[in-house]
């Protein structure tokens, strides 16, 4: 798989795969996309550079090991919902506040969206353990 | 150590000392009763009753444990293990005095249940024996069993009189023997006094107890815990018996293990033995005189479990003694004691007087008031009366061939001449014959003060039934005449009665011990042919049988009550939606169908996209994209599995057999499941929670895709549950295939 | 409302996510695993005392009435079922220090652990079915991940078996929740108490009904369904075994008391007749396999199934008094069983093996150890005054009083066979002389020394059977109480739904 073709092509579609999975995950409250599907098709994008590149180069690449990853996110997920009890709330309830924009656009920002970014970090650290240590073994 | 076990013979002596306070007043009909609530819910207390029954026990139990903790402070010089067993010794003493004296009948058979852990336990300790494990364990399980029954006859009893209290339960003795539950209530109960008083036929546990020090011969298997049963009958003797069922069962299976026992002891050759097999004929005798309803058979039980206890418990000191000094315990191998440990013949001769029942010893007295109690009862007088001569006399005989063998015969003729032994192990034997001569003096004294409390505890009409020495020439001195004489012609014959004993024996077969071992291997054996049949290792057979108890009862459940099938009709379907059905069929079939790996992983593929095609024709566009995607994640990562492990290439071959009966079984599943699903399809679905989604989605969660909403707000929980399946997922693969350190 | 309720759930999982973070540190990973394990053992406590101080509690997670968002809900028994988690999951933390290596913490022993626990907890206090499926899906996850840790060719197998035949249950499990959704348009437990009451559709409802219990049987390890598990308990470390046993099946038992006391009685005679049959073949079962074995863990593996008929029996008889029996058992089997896979793996440790032949000596030589165990298996196998006697006690009361004289005689008959199997145990490990000392070096002091870390929580352990043995009044009440509010629905549907 040394083909130099496929290698440059890889590092194009990784990177528009990349920020797509981005964008999957930023949208995903309001239109089809979400954290589980964004993570998933980042994962999709890092197989497909492991099996090029190898394992150590996405190591070096994404600098934190996958369990590291794993680990980070369900630390996010978990604090995004002991904010609402923090607050007197049940567990994982919304707390919204509202972010002016430039040009006087409003966007409102919540702990689903955080949490949803512990679900992207999880999914995502799953595959890249499960597809690197297969690689390395 | 020993100076420590010396001392804690302090603790059976002062609850003799306190027990023999209290006979006055027991004796003067005074009872006294404590209650301390445990689980009031249950109805369980411990509530304590102290009568002239309880007492009579508590002297009998403290007494002997007192000798028996001197004793054996010698008797274990320098075993490695002397701290267990006095420390399991005096547990086992303090919990028979519990259950002598509980009132409340599940108290009562938390101490039951305790004295036959102690026993199973001093039964073992000599554990690196396998005899005595085996015989601990089969003490353990014959009691033990017996001991579930006496727990189900408890709470079948608590059930009948609305009360554990068997001091409550005595006024209702009436109502009790005419419930339902009587008949269920008097054989379970006895079936736990016959199995720890060893009666037959599950007496064989106790010879096999003799694996135990003697001491705890002397003490458990003797005097106190195998009477534990007797106790039994007879605090129980006011609630149940009357009945001809009672008195019946008692006197039959009593004078049977009596004259069974008896004969077997006559030819035996292990001291202990022989005396484990007259205990068996006593504690028969006892609940013979139990099954009896006039206070001079009731007085005859107690009597004699005085006697019986005090001569017994003496012997098997005796015996020990013999075995410690000259090494042997075999009949054929001792001789001349009596010269070369005089003291401790003194004390044989006098507890062997006393079992012959000579006069002017305590078992004279004891035969007398037998024979008297026997003739005065209506039913089945003469049967319990010839028993009794019977067993008597053959216990005289085994008296002659304990004495007369080892003590009396010239000097040694094999092995060591023994020597006397210390005073501390000596005096248990003296002092337990002083007593048994003295109360054979005096009987009315211990008649009075002991034997009648105690029976008056148990029999409301106690008219006044005195203990004599001498009650002039009537029937039962004749017959006491007779039964010393009957043990002089069988000492004399023994020899051909015991090989008519071991003939008829093994004419009938019947063996407890071997009925054991057979039960014992039984159990292992089915247990092995279950593993055989079920647990044969096949993850092809566990499935099988899972997945057709589903079937089988998921089935049944739905077709036993349905009235009709769910109509399947005519789906309307358009043509896409038929081509993409066939796309799915024809992919689930190449799973089926295919040997190759890599294509049955292809074709699984296809189905999960073709479902992702459902998904999204029915507008979830979220759910087929993560369908998609999570279908060609796995074919990547199974891909790279298998490249990686190229060995996992094509199933094994199975038979057509097999095959088919596989297949029948995943088409009856895929059809229950479409039945059930259709089913369920016919009515409509509840749809208020989901309009509830639809209305707060963006006015209260801030969200206009609903299905993103759902999983990071409404039902996060779910999700939170989900991400960490996905995180183990990561964390079980990496175990699985990491590359562990140090290993290449 | 009460915050305290979700906190059996979080600590846990933050516990595997801090334990994950410093994978590569085992010293640290034990520390903060002791540490968070205490912790979990507080905030279980301070529920438990809610719970029995002020009634059942409940959260509707993320702020959404129910039946729209997911209930946590507390009553009496999911307090205790996170009591006893709490306390194994504290002893199998502690034992682990001495037993779990470093590779194995590197692996991700503890984050598995703690999931497992976490996961545990939500089943437990989840009031939400779907929930509930996730929850079994997290135990799974993370009980295969235990299974195999270590990577042993034996373990791998047992291991596959057992994810095989509990995929299965989870496929039937979700399976049931979809057909019942489809029927009442609802998931919270509560709410299906009631809607269950509207379906027309009584086969189906029977069905269902056969599906879970299909499900939860095979999780509970019920005859014929059991399969998984003596292929699997005895290959992982000790401190997995015990865990795994001391949890696993019950929360399959849990799930079918709550589901059958909650949403499936509308035809009890079927259903729970059902459940009694098979709850005195199980109990056969278990206790004759356990017979024909000669494995230490093995003989305690298979009776686990056993056990499980018993509680099983406690639910079919549905009376309160039966169903406090099952409270009790469970509360009393979860520690004794735990404990003696702690022990064995004790045994194992001094002697080192689990084979009964190759055991031997150690009544003579730890004394200590041999207490533990006797105190441990003599509660098991029912006998008075320890913990399993009073839960025998009530569940041969409770067969007698309603007329199930059958089941009363199998439960007192299956407690002499298991008499019969811990004396096996303790014939051969304990009293027999060990096998490897020859007669030249009697009276030598043996080579195995028991480990303090591993000691404790044993010690701990058979300390608390003894004492809910003898003083069983206050753990009696509680049970009693679950019973009560199992008998009647309408209090936990009152305290999810508001009364409504």
């Amino acid at each position: 798989m040394q083909s130099l073709i496929l290698r440059t092509a890889t590092r194009i579609l990784v990177s528009m795969i990349l920020v797509f999975s981005v964008y999957l995950l930023l949208r995903g409250h309001n239109a089809t996309g979400g954290g589980f599907a964004a993570a998933l098709v980042a994962g999709t994008g890092f197989s497909l550079y492991t099996m090029v590149e190898g394992s150590a180069a996405v190591r070096r690449g994404i600098r934190i090991d996958p369990r590291g990853l794993i680990a980070a996110g369900m630390a996010v997920a978990l604090v995004s919902g002991l904010i609402g009890l923090f607050a007197g709330e049940p567990f994982l309830t919304g707390m919204w506040c509202t972010l002016s924009l430039f040009g006087g656009k409003e966007v409102a920002l919540g702990t689903p969206l955080f949490f949803d970014m512990g679900v992207f970090a999880i999914v995502l650290g799953m595959i890249l353990t499960l597809i690197l240590s297969l690689e390395e073994n | 150590m020993e100076r420590v076990a010396r001392a804690s013979s302090l603790l059976p002596l002062s609850i003799f000392l306190g027990a023999v306070f209290l006979v006055p007043h027991t004796a003067a009909g005074e009872a006294y009763r404590w209650v301390y609530p445990w689980i009031p819910g249950l109805g369980v207390n411990l509530s304590f009753l102290l009568d002239g029954l309880s007492v009579l026990f508590a002297l009998i139990i403290s007494g002997v444990g007192f000798f028996v903790t001197l004793y054996a402070v010698d008797y274990l010089h320098g075993h490695r293990h002397t701290g267990r067993f006095f420390l399991f010794l005096h547990l086992f003493m303090l919990s028979m005095l519990g259950l002598v004296s509980a009132d409340n009948v599940l108290a009562l058979f938390v101490f039951w249940e305790l004295t036959t852990i102690f026993s199973y336990l001093l039964i073992g300790f000599e554990h690196e024996s396998a005899e005595s494990r085996k015989s601990a364990r089969q003490a353990l399980l014959v009691t033990g069993a017996g001991g579930l029954a006496l727990l189900v006859g408890f709470l079948l009893l608590g059930i009948a009189a609305g009360t554990y209290e068997i001091s409550r339960m005595v006024p209702m003795a009436a109502s009790l023997q005419e419930h339902p539950f009587y008949g269920a209530i008097l054989a379970m109960l006895l079936l736990g006094a016959f199995t720890k008083s060893a009666q037959f036929p599950f007496h064989f546990w106790l010879p096999n107890a003799m694996a135990a020090p003697t001491p705890v011969s002397a003490f458990l298997h003797s005097a106190t815990m195998v009477k534990a049963g007797i106790y039994l009958l007879a605090r129980f003797h006011p609630v149940l018996s009357g009945s001809a069922a009672w008195t019946a069962t008692l006197i039959l299976v009593g004078a049977a293990t009596a004259v069974m026992g008896a004969f077997t002891a006559l030819g035996q050759s292990d001291l202990k033995k022989i005396l484990a097999y007259t205990t068996v004929s006593a504690l028969g005798i006892m609940t013979m005189f139990l099954g009896g309803q006039l206070a001079p058979s009731l007085m005859a039980a107690m009597t004699f479990l005085l006697v019986h206890a005090i001569y017994k418990s003496a012997l098997f000191l005796v015996a020990g003694i013999i075995d410690y000094q000259t090494g042997t315990r075999q009949l054929e191998k001792l001789s001349g004691l009596a010269r070369s440990m005089p003291v401790t013949a003194l004390g044989a001769f006098a507890a062997c007087f006393s079992m012959a029942g000579f006069p002017l010893f305590f078992g004279f007295v004891g035969k007398e008031i037998m024979y008297k109690g026997a003739l005065a009862e209506t039913m089945m007088p003469n049967l319990t009366a010839s028993a009794a001569v019977l067993a008597n006399g053959l216990m005289t005989a085994v008296a002659g061939i304990f004495l007369i063998g080892p003590f009396l015969t010239g000097p040694a003729r094999h092995g060591e001449p023994g020597a006397e032994a210390c005073g501390s192990m000596c005096s248990g034997p003296l002092i337990l014959g002083g007593i048994g001569i003295f109360f054979g003096i005096v009987p009315e004294f211990v008649g009075s003060y002991l034997v009648s409390p105690a029976v008056a505890s148990f029999h409301a009409h106690m008219e006044r039934v005195k203990l004599e020495l001498f009650h002039g020439i009537n029937t039962p001195l004749v017959l006491s005449a007779v039964t010393l004489s009957l043990g002089a012609i069988l000492y004399l014959s023994r020899k051909r009665v015991n090989r008519a004993v071991c003939r008829s024996y093994q004419a009938i077969g019947l063996d407890g011990s071997r009925v054991y071992d057979r039960v014992i291997e039984g159990v292992a054996a089915v247990g092995r042919l279950q593993n055989r049949l079920l647990q044969n290792g096949s993850l092809h057979r566990y499935f099988a049988v899972v997945v057709a108890s589903f079937v089988l009862l998921t089935g049944y459940s739905y077709l036993s009550g349905v009235q009709a099938l769910p109509d399947i009709g005519a789906p309307g379907l358009a043509t896409r939606q038929w081509l993409l059905l066939l796309v799915l069929l024809a992919a689930v079939g190449a799973v089926v169908v295919t040997r190759s790996v890599l294509l049955a992983i292809c074709a699984l593929g296809v189905v999960g996209a073709g479902i992702a095609m459902i998904f999204l024709a029915h507008g979830a566009p979220d759910l087929a994209l993560t369908q998609l995607l999570v279908e060609t994640l796995t074919v990547i990562i199974v891909s790279v599995i298998l490249l990686r492990l190229p060995g996992l290439g094509g199933a094994g071959r199975k038979s057509r057999a097999r095959k088919s009966f596989d297949a029948a079984l995943a088409l009856s599943v895929g059809a229950l499941m479409t039945t059930l699903a259709l089913a369920m399809l016919s009515s409509p679905l509840d749809r208020s929670v989901t309009a509830f989604y639809e209305q707060s989605s963006y006015l209260a969660a801030h969200g206009r895709n609903i299905v993103n909403v759902i999983l990071v707000d409404f039902r996060s929980l779910d999700t939170l549950g989900e991400i960490i399946v996905v995180a183990t997922a990561g964390l079980a693969g990496f175990a699985l295939i990491h590359r562990r350190r140090g290993r290449s | 409302m009460s915050p305290v309720l979700v906190l059996p759930i979080v600590l846990p999982f933050a516990v595997a996510a801090a334990t994950l973070w410093f994978r590569d540190d085992p010293r640290r990973q034990n520390r903060m695993a002791i540490l968070g394990s205490l912790l979990h053992l507080a905030a279980c406590s301070l529920l438990f005392i809610r719970v029995v101080r002020g009634g059942m509690q409940t959260m509707q997670v993320g702020g959404w009435e129910a039946p729209f968002g997911i209930t946590l809900a507390a009553d009496h028994l999911s307090v205790v079922m996170i009591m006893v988690t709490a306390v194994l999951g504290l002893a199998v933390t502690i034992y682990s220090r001495a037993e779990i290596d470093e590779e194995l913490l590197r692996s991700g022993y503890h984050p598995l652990l703690y999931i497992l626990l976490g996961g545990v907890c939500g089943a437990f206090l989840t009031g939400d079915l779907f929930n509930l499926y996730v929850w079994f899906e997290v135990m799974l996850m993370a009980s295969f991940g235990l299974l195999v840790l270590g990577r042993e060719k034996r373990q791998f197998d047992g291991g596959v078996k057992y994810v095989m035949i509990n995929l299965f249950a989870t496929l039937l499990f979700i399976a049931g929740v979809g057909l019942l959704y489809g029927m009442t348009g609802t998931l919270n437990l509560a709410d299906l108490h009631l809607a269950v009451q509207e379906v027309d559709n009584q086969a189906l409802l029977a069905a269902v009904a056969a599906i879970f219990m299909t499900a939860f049987g095979i999780k509970a390890g019920l005859f014929p369904l059991f399969f998984w598990l003596p292929a699997s308990y005895h290959t992982p470390p000790a401190a997995v075994s015990a865990i795994l046993a001391g949890l696993l099946t019950k929360v399959g038992v849990y799930a079918l008391i709550r589901l059958f006391s909650l949403v499936f009685i509308f035809d009890v005679a079927y259903t729970h007749g059902l459940l009694l049959v098979a709850g005195v073949i199980t109990m056969f079962t278990g206790v004759l396999g356990a017979a024909a074995n000669n494995e230490f863990r093995r003989i305690l593996s298979v009776h686990i199934i056993s056990q499980v008929g018993y509680m099983v029996l406690g639910l079919a008889l549905f009376t309160p008094l039966a169903l406090a029996g099952a409270v009790f058992y469970l509360l009393h089997n979860m520690i004794v069983k735990a404990n003696l896979f702690l022990i064995s793996g004790l045994s194992a440790r001094i002697s080192g093996s689990f084979e009964l032949k190759k055991l031997g000596g150690l009544y003579r030589d730890h004394r200590y150890v041999a207490l533990l165990f006797f105190i441990s298996a003599f509660s098991l196998a029912g006998f008075p005054p320890l913990s399993g006697f009073w839960a025998k006690l009530l569940l041969v009361r409770a067969g007698l009083e309603t007329g199930a004289y059958w089941a009363a005689a199998a439960a007192v008959v299956v407690g002499l066979l298991t008499t019969y199997s811990m004396t096996k145990i303790w014939g051969e490990a304990f009293w027999k002389p060990s096998p490897e000392r020859s007669e030249s070096s009697e009276g030598k002091d043996p080579t195995g020394k028991p480990d303090m870390w591993m000691l404790l929580p044993i010690s701990g352990l058979a300390g608390l059977t003894l004492i809910i043995g003898l003083v069983p009044g206050p753990f009696l009440e509680v049970a009693e109480r679950a019973a009560h509010e199992l008998t009647h629905p309408q209090i936990y549907v009152n305290a999810v739904l508001g009364g409504k």
